[in-house]
């Protein structure tokens, strides 16, 4: 394999997205996003369903190439990294937790044993504290777990390749609160110690005020306003986000 | 060469003429009919629309084993191995084209192709040298003759070879079927795999698994009740034939085997070539081609509803023509 430094130190952001358009057929998703995502901080994406979040998410890590456009992970160009290496920098949490039969600890494994990672029993139990789960889960059938529990068991996955970047679909969706309360001081936690970079689409404007600091607003395909959190709920620069907020308020 | 070949093909064909002429070869076929009835009525009352594939078959195979069934002798007597083994080349290749015409996915009749050809090469090349080998060695501290006779002899080549190839059809049938099915309903597993850096062989391995256990079962539960629930018409034959009960089932035995790993090796290849296709060069899921399969399904389906508008509009006009005589 190609040696290859995914951490380019010199870059400002560690995603720069530049003029990205993807296409389904003749369906168009996305259209002309340019974007650069900051390193050390948590990114949310905010936006009415069928705006594109997820499909953004994806062209991230390369689960789908753009149409037309370049995205830069580190500085490089991702169409030139190899995908499987570029997706183990780059978790993807997906929307549903889509387990591999069998045992909590084989799916935990799963990625470990394609890189070669060495994880003791300690390691797992580790990982199952990071996500609300208690220690006898480890060899639970995931057959039995119930959806918040199999989305957690989803994230610990994802933590065990120990990424450098974190990318999540509405993780907390189907959680409740105490576990949703956990999850988010895990990613707060996350990108504080180990500087993982957390990027989350959601659906839940007090998540995003509890954890990001940098909001990207996505409808009909297109990139409506980006700045820090805070401006977005002090100032409502756009009427397409004043009427966002405010629907979601009075829900 | 080629006068005899013409009165061989004549004296076959009025051989037929002559068959077809008894009424006891009516009867049997009448009486054969009542159970393809039967199953067009099951076909209806499950709305299966098998019917037509069902009648178009049956008519196509009693034809086909009426002509070739008569030249069979023929082809048992060919003795050089090139030979036989283009009979089976030719055996293989319609296999495919059979399997072709059920399952109109991309690609289908190369894979097709490939795998009933590797697998049947495979295993009809090993017995028959094995054999070979066995009979050729000087000897033996033990006697042995092989499965095959050695020369091998076209009457053990081409039926063995024609089991073994309807067999790897079958399964190659079943594999791009299952395949197809399991890789679009567990797209998002096959996400999430990738999501954490494995390969999509790797991915669609872990989801295929479940498929070789459901095409293979059938075959290793018939092996399992051997000689109890499962007396197939070849060791019976043999043994009806005169031939020893324990030498009959020692070939029956092999048959089995040979019949798995066929079935075996040729779902292999029908998976690794045709599952290629769902994804892209860099290791995505192929949108293009889902979509292309979409599109073959809708088809398909308008197909389907065509034919099925086209019998209706036909019992409407001949209600209407009998209330008109009214």
């Amino acid at each position: 394999m190609v040696a290859m430094t995914l951490d380019n130190e010199n870059s400002e952001s560690i995603f720069s997205v530049q003029d990205v358009s993807f296409k389904i057929g003749s369906i168009q998703i996305l259209s002309h996003i340019t974007i650069e995502i900051n390193k050390h901080k948590i990114t949310g994406i905010i936006g009415p369903s069928g705006s594109g979040k997820s499909t953004f998410l994806r062209l991230l890590n390369n689960l789908i190439s753009p149409t037309t456009g370049k995205i830069f992970f580190n500085g490089q160009d991702i169409a030139e990294i190899p995908p499987t290496l570029l997706r183990k920098q780059i978790g993807l949490v997906q929307q549903r937790p889509y387990l591999f039969e069998g045992t909590v600890k084989e799916n935990l494994l799963y990625g470990p044993k394609i890189w070669g990672i060495d994880y003791s029993e300690d390691d797992l139990l580790h990982l199952l504290d990071k996500v609300a789960l208690p220690h006898e889960f480890l060899e639970r059938d995931i057959e039995g777990l119930s959806g918040g529990e199999q989305q957690r068991v989803s994230l610990a996955r994802s933590l065990a390749n120990e990424p450098q970047v974190l990318l999540l679909d509405e993780p907390t969706s189907s959680l409740d609160v105490i576990s949703e309360e956990i999850i988010e001081s895990t990613l707060k936690r996350l990108s504080e110690e180990r500087q993982v970079k957390v990027i989350i689409v959601t659906h839940s404007l007090e998540q995003t005020e509890r954890l990001t600091e940098q909001l990207l607003f996505l409808k009909g395909g297109q990139l409506v306003e980006t700045a820090p959190t805070e401006e977005f709920f002090t100032q409502y620069r756009n009427d397409e986000i004043r009427s966002f907020f405010k629907k979601k308020e009075e829900n | 060469m080629a006068s005899e070949l013409v009165a061989m093909i004549y004296q076959t064909l009025v051989e037929i003429w002559q068959a077809l002429k008894e009424p006891n070869i009516w009867i049997r076929i009448g009486l054969s009919a009542i159970l393809l009835l039967m199953l067009i009525g099951l076909s209806l009352w499950q709305r299966t629309n098998l019917e037509s594939k069902l009648v178009w078959s049956f008519l196509r195979g009693f034809l086909q084993v009426v002509l070739f069934g008569s030249f069979l002798t023929v082809i048992f007597g060919i003795q050089k191995i090139w030979m036989q083994f283009l009979i089976l080349l030719f055996m293989s290749a319609f296999a495919a084209f059979t399997n072709y015409q059920s399952y109109h996915y991309p690609k289908v009749l190369l894979i097709g192709l490939l795998a009933i050809t590797a697998s049947t090469m495979f295993i009809m090349s090993i017995v028959i040298f094995s054999g070979a080998i066995f009979a050729a060695i000087p000897n033996l501290p033990f006697k042995i003759e092989g499965i095959i006779p050695y020369p091998p002899q076209g009457e053990f080549v081409i039926p063995m070879g024609s089991m073994v190839i309807s067999s790897a059809m079958r399964m190659s049938g079943i594999a791009l079927e299952r395949a197809k099915s399991d890789i679009i309903k567990s797209r998002g597993k096959i996400e999430a795999a990738l999501a954490l850096g494995d390969s999509p062989k790797n991915a669609v391995k872990t989801i295929l698994k479940d498929s070789y256990k459901a095409s293979l079962l059938p075959t290793i539960n018939r092996v399992a009740t051997l000689g109890i629930v499962s007396l197939p018409g070849l060791m019976s034959g043999m043994i009806i034939g005169g031939v020893p009960p324990i030498e009959a089932a020692v070939y029956q035995v092999v048959i089995f085997l040979m019949l798995l790993s066929a079935a075996f090796i040729a779902s292999i290849t029908t998976n690794m070539l045709f599952t290629k296709q769902f994804f892209t060069k860099r290791e995505q899921i192929n949108l293009v081609f889902l979509n292309e399969l979409a599109q073959l399904e809708q088809k398909k389906a308008e197909e389907r509803k065509n034919r099925q508008e086209k019998r209706r509009s036909w019992w409407r006009r001949k209600k209407q023509t009998e209330e008109n005589q009214k």
